[in-house]
């Protein structure tokens, strides 16, 4: 279980965050959705414990976030960042290779490593240069250093936690699936997926859990059904906009072509 | 690596190498390089201008040539005292400059920092120079203690203090500009270099003359006192980066990056800028500033065995000390008796060199 516990963040005299709470339960996806500066990222980056808070705590399985060690934290939670520039050429397999390296000792880091590249769909990448591939596959390799770091959802007894921000914004459609799928066969086996999201239907098809933020705050939280709804379309994103629900999957979705703004 | 042949090595080297995996290839390179090392080290012991051939060394070294036999005293003197701590000197130079190189453009993540280029020598020559300086008069005390020490304790802190501050400046949220990090090195560099200059005008004659060889660069003055003096802090500096090379790999990725997974960022760069501040200034303190081996050694190995830095520092130790050695070679022989200071060669490869990785690479430096 991740708890936040009402957080607030400043950064550089302005406050970002504030009084910001919730439960990441293990098994469970939670997708933090808004408009651009509502402090998703920032939220993100605060859990993932990389900004001193000015007020409020993390727990992560019951343990106060700043009092575990940079590696302890590492091996309950990896985090893909939203881009990540790398300034040497290291080859695809040599980046995966870097969050092996911070994993807990494994016996067969080889097969580790290409069963990462493989569920991000790179089988085959792994000598290719990192910087000679497009956005999305460089996102898509990244994803793979995390999966190495993290390489099962529950370690040392303990369920172990993805941070993902904005896994899928550089990715085709096909990719989007591939990744929102693994990131839900993290949970099924046991994990807990928190991410940063700015399509709302692939939101709603995949996360257990909707966190709508706005300016620094949590406007809504629950199941996407529930947050999901005209009202909040308007009130957060400042959309005019019907919310429709898929028979099929039973799951809302909104239609980009019926707002009003 | 042992035990299998030839051609199952090469394989299985280009086998791991077309899968992105260069480390096995790395390991070779290491090997062989410290071959090589090894080679040069013995070839500049029996170069030079008097006459010590390699077989009246070998059969010296193995006492079985008589006192007064293949190797006269006048030899033997010229490779106990001049040659040899030469040699010595020139690889614990080259390899801390080659390393120091290595971790600052790791640390910067950027491959054109080099303490040479962004003004750590010259602070380490301004350390320095103000122990010669204030070190007879003011100080005089005060440096007495530390001895042979003195000046390389000097020329660390003015190194140590030129990164801080160009660390400070050219980092902004975990991130490092490029050319803010590159004109900051040259403002530093040129203060450091007025400072010292108003020093080098109040000097008195002797202090004058301890001056004359920062601006050269050169191992002439080798001798065991030097090597006593930054030898110890060469080794102490070379022996953190096993601790670093996990750490630099990770931060190539972006501060927060490595904070994820699990590196003590800000221990991190303290270790390493306390490392390359200690080897640039023992460095600076015996030799004077000797550039573009932190730039050129790097870049070369990095084009072979990637940036992995678990291999890349050793492999700088060994090619920057191999490196340096051949230059300075190169620096007695060229116009024999007479010497060229070593420092003019590095230029004239390094220069270009460093040209070449700017013109290469300016699209991955956002210059």
């Amino acid at each position: 279980m991740i708890r936040v516990y009402d957080i607030s963040v400043r950064l550089s005299g302005r406050q970002v965050l504030n009084g910001v709470s919730f439960d990441v339960a293990p098994g469970s996806m939670t997708a933090i959705v808004g408009p651009n500066g509502s402090g998703k990222t920032t939220t993100l980056k605060a859990i993932s414990g990389e900004l001193a808070l000015s007020a409020g705590r993390v727990a992560i399985n019951g343990h106060d976030l700043s009092r575990l060690r940079p590696w302890e934290l590492a091996l309950k939670r990896g985090v893909l960042p939203q881009a990540t520039v790398v300034s040497f050429p290291f080859t695809v397999r040599e980046i995966v290779g870097l969050g092996l390296s911070a994993a807990a000792a494994t016996t067969r880091p080889e097969r580790l490593a290409d069963e990462a590249l493989e569920a991000v769909d790179l089988a085959g990448f792994s000598g290719r240069f990192y910087r000679e591939l497009s956005g999305g596959e460089q996102q898509r390799v990244q994803l793979a250093r995390v999966l190495c770091q993290i390489s099962a959802p529950v370690g040392d007894g303990e369920p172990r936690y993805l941070l993902l921000d904005e896994p899928v914004s550089s990715l085709d459609i096909r990719h989007q699936l591939t990744i929102m799928r693994l990131a839900r066969q993290f949970c099924e086996g046991g994990g807990g997926v928190i991410a940063v999201m700015h399509d709302l239907n692939l939101t709603a098809m995949f996360a257990d859990r909707m966190v709508m933020m706005k300016a620094g705050r949590i406007r809504a939280s629950g199941a996407p059904r529930d947050v999901l709804t005209d009202d909040a379309m308007e009130a957060v994103f400042g959309c005019r906009m019907r919310v429709s629900v898929a028979p099929e999957h039973d799951t809302p979705f909104v239609l980009p072509q019926a707002a009003s703004i | 690596m042992g035990g299998r042949s030839a051609p199952e090595l090469a394989g299985e080297l280009l086998h791991a190498w077309r899968r992105g995996d260069r480390s096995r290839l790395a390991r070779f390179v290491i090997v062989v390089l410290a071959a090589l090392a090894l080679a040069t080290f013995a070839t500049s012991i029996v170069t030079g201008a008097a006459d010590a051939s390699l077989g009246n060394v070998l059969r010296w070294l193995a006492g079985e040539a008589a006192a007064d036999q293949g190797l006269s005293a006048r030899d033997r003197i010229i490779i106990l005292d001049i040659r040899l701590p030469r040699a010595v000197l020139g690889m614990l130079v080259g390899a801390a400059l080659a390393v120091s190189g290595a971790v600052m453009q790791g640390l910067f993540r950027n491959p054109l920092a080099d303490p040479g280029l962004v003004g750590v020598s010259s602070g380490a020559s301004l350390g320095a120079v103000l122990a010669i300086v204030l070190g007879s008069a003011a100080l005089a005390p005060l440096l007495a203690l530390f001895g042979v020490y003195a000046l390389p304790l000097g020329a660390f802190c003015g190194g140590l203090a030129t990164t801080v501050l160009l660390y400070r400046i050219a980092t902004r949220g975990g991130q490092t500009s490029v050319a803010t990090m590159l004109l900051a090195g040259i403002a530093l560099g040129a203060l450091a270099n007025a400072v010292t200059g108003v020093l080098v005008f109040i000097a008195d004659d002797k202090q004058l003359r301890d001056l004359t060889f920062w601006g050269l660069g050169s191992l002439a003055g080798a001798s065991w006192t030097k090597i006593a003096a930054a030898g110890p802090i060469i080794l102490l500096a070379l022996a953190t980066t096993p601790f670093l090379a996990r750490g630099l790999n990770a931060i190539t990725l972006g501060e927060a990056a490595a904070f994820h997974m699990g590196i003590p960022v800000q221990r991190l760069k303290n270790i390493a800028i306390l490392s390359v501040a200690a080897a640039t200034g023992a460095s600076v303190a015996v030799c004077g500033g000797i550039g573009f081996v932190g730039i050129v050694v790097p870049h070369l190995l990095r084009l072979v065995i990637g940036p992995d830095h678990r291999y890349l520092l050793p492999a700088a130790a060994l090619l920057g000390g191999t490196m340096l050695i051949f230059a300075d070679m190169l620096a007695r022989t060229i116009v024999s008796p007479a010497e060229l200071p070593i420092g003019i060669i590095t230029a004239f490869v390094g220069a270009p060199f460093f040209l070449w990785i700017l013109l290469r690479g300016r699209s991955h430096m956002g210059l």
